[in-house]
């Protein structure tokens, strides 16, 4: 849990009002399109198909044993 | 009465520090002028997460007294510039572009800000982003707290993501330099679809500690900038080894355009389908002189093509895998319906359902594709291919289908780049390089691990040839 003094809560609240100002200054975001066809379980089952598709994707790809996962990521 | 004139707003790194040392203006007016532009440009194209207007003007007077003592720290002292908002900066709201993370504070700060801050640049800003760097995919522009990035080019149209903030500012003249992130394409993208000059550095150079993850074993830092040059001098500022930071690569990188490898031994690997049928015909010919522009520098120009994997299925699949376990407690607590975008909402739900078997044979195939640029890479030193085939689509458009109909190319030439790119942990470097439509477009020049200045070399002669990069969108003009 963080610690804040009284001084640096005061500086966090007043950058979060000039967040808050900076934000009612923002062109006004236009409403993410919406097809009522597709409901969150619709977006989930889509989720999970092309994770399967993926899954399958990899499946085609021959691995040897000796082929290990990257888990050096120094290139 | 400031001293500032417009001009100074798309000026270089160098030229500004120059007269910051020569006195034509102090740090103090430099950030006033860069803070009230940020302030008042900003929100139009909803680049802006919040001023740091205060802290900057505190830091401007500091850099004033150090050059009147000629105490001076490098070519980044006093120069204004702008984070994504993905970079903790301490005691100050982190929102990470999220609605679940509205409220949240770091009590320390990234080492990427500490490191320029150090040189005494001046952080005038956090910068909007796509909410948690986009996740594992999302469908609209407007997935972002802060509304849809907007591009200073043609309001109608997206800026590019997940750094879309960071190019925005970069191209209105908002700030001088941006850092930016990349999991798979975040820089590139932004950078191309708004013309400026951006940065993926070598996976491992630049610490992460203080960013949000997204991907452990893929997220890289990088500068958006206007010139490869300044690229190259922000670069070494953020470069280095950092033991808070478990992937480092414990490299540092200095900028030395004088060493550069002579570009006639350079080979450079293109496919000509990139350029002839799969790019908007309306940027062709813009292509076909740069590809004659790239010849001209003297490097030897070779057809190539990517080694075949399933790119977009593994990069795909360790994103998922990644992303939801960084996000898992937030997606329990059911706070993940807060986002904005339904389709980054199911994909974090759904990733945590990928199992460990699926997990491992992407990261299986992954050191598989690092082997096979490892070769790819020992005969053609660098690739090169359009950032983005398409320019900047409209902000109501899908981004998981394709806004085109023609036809797609008969091979796939090296259209995958970015994400393999990204897999192998390579450098990456998108510069301006002509417009379709009057939207900008980019290409990108990858190379092996750590080849950034040879890529800062080619980058910069481009530039020293051409003004793309010098290009002004009209809607920034005051």
């Amino acid at each position: 849990m963080n610690r804040f003094t009284r001084r640096e809560l005061a500086v966090t609240l007043s950058a979060s009002a000039v967040l808050l100002g900076s934000l009612e200054g923002q062109t006004p975001a236009p409403a993410p399109p919406v097809n009522p066809q597709v409901s969150p379980d619709d977006e989930l089952k889509a989720a999970r198909a092309q994770l399967r598709d993926n899954a399958d994707q990899l499946d085609k790809v021959p691995l040897s044993m000796a082929a290990e996962p990257a888990t050096t990521f120094r290139p | 009465m400031s001293s500032i004139s417009d001009d100074i707003f798309f000026a270089s790194i160098a030229e500004i520090n120059q007269k910051l040392t020569k006195s034509e203006f102090s740090a103090v007016e430099l950030a006033r002028a860069f803070c009230d532009r940020l302030e008042t440009i900003g929100p139009r194209y909803n680049a802006l997460a919040l001023s740091l207007r205060k802290g900057a003007l505190r830091d401007a007077k500091e850099v004033d007294g150090d050059i009147k003592r000629e105490r001076l720290r490098g070519h980044l002292q006093g120069i204004p510039f702008g984070a994504k908002d993905l970079l903790a900066y301490a005691k100050h709201p982190t929102t990470w572009g999220a609605q679940p993370y509205a409220g949240q504070v770091f009590d320390y700060t990234a080492s990427v800000l500490k490191r320029i801050q150090k040189r005494g640049g001046l952080l005038t800003g956090k910068l909007a982003m796509v909410e948690l760097a986009g996740g594992p995919s999302y469908r609209y522009a407007s997935a972002s707290l802060t509304g849809p990035g907007l591009n200073p080019w043609d309001s109608t149209r997206w800026s590019g993501g997940s750094s879309s903030g960071s190019a925005i500012a970069v191209a209105a003249g908002l700030v001088t330099y941006a850092l930016g992130s990349e999991t798979s394409g975040s820089i590139l993208t932004p950078s191309a679809f708004c013309g400026v000059t951006g940065l993926r550095p070598t996976y491992g150079l630049v610490p992460r500690h203080g960013a949000m993850a997204l991907s452990w074993t893929l997220d890289k830092i990088g500068p958006i900038c206007r010139s490869a040059e300044d690229c190259g001098l922000v670069l070494e500022a953020i470069a280095g080894a950092e033991f808070e930071d478990p992937s480092s690569a414990r490299k540092s990188f200095y900028y030395t355009p004088q060493f550069a490898r002579d570009l006639k031994d350079v080979r450079v690997g293109f496919a000509p389908v990139d350029f002839n049928e799969a790019v908007d015909p309306a940027a062709r010919a813009d292509y076909a002189k740069a590809l004659e522009t790239i010849r001209s520098l003297g490097v030897n120009v070779v057809e190539a093509k990517l080694p075949e994997f399933p790119y977009g299925a593994v990069i795909g699949t360790i994103i998922s895998a990644e992303g939801s376990a960084v996000f898992e407690e937030m997606i329990q607590s059911g706070k993940v319906d807060q986002l904005a975008d339904q389709h980054q909402i199911a994909g974090l739900k759904a990733g945590l359902e990928i199992s460990a078997n699926d997990y491992l044979k992407a990261m299986r195939i992954r050191a598989l594709i690092q082997e096979a640029f490892r070769d790819l890479l020992s005969t053609t030193d660098v690739l090169i291919a359009p950032t983005r085939f398409d320019p900047a689509p409209k902000i109501t458009q899908p981004l998981d289908r394709r806004a085109v109909d023609r036809p797609a190319p008969a091979t796939p030439g090296l259209a995958a780049l970015i994400p393999a790119g990204n897999l192998a942990g390579l450098p990456a470097l998108s510069i301006p390089c002509g417009f379709a439509n009057g939207m900008p477009m980019g290409l990108q020049l990858v190379g092996s691990p750590f080849s950034e200045n040879m890529l800062l070399a080619i980058g910069k002669t481009f530039q020293d040839r051409t003004d793309w990069h010098k290009r002004r969108p009209p809607l920034a003009t005051p």
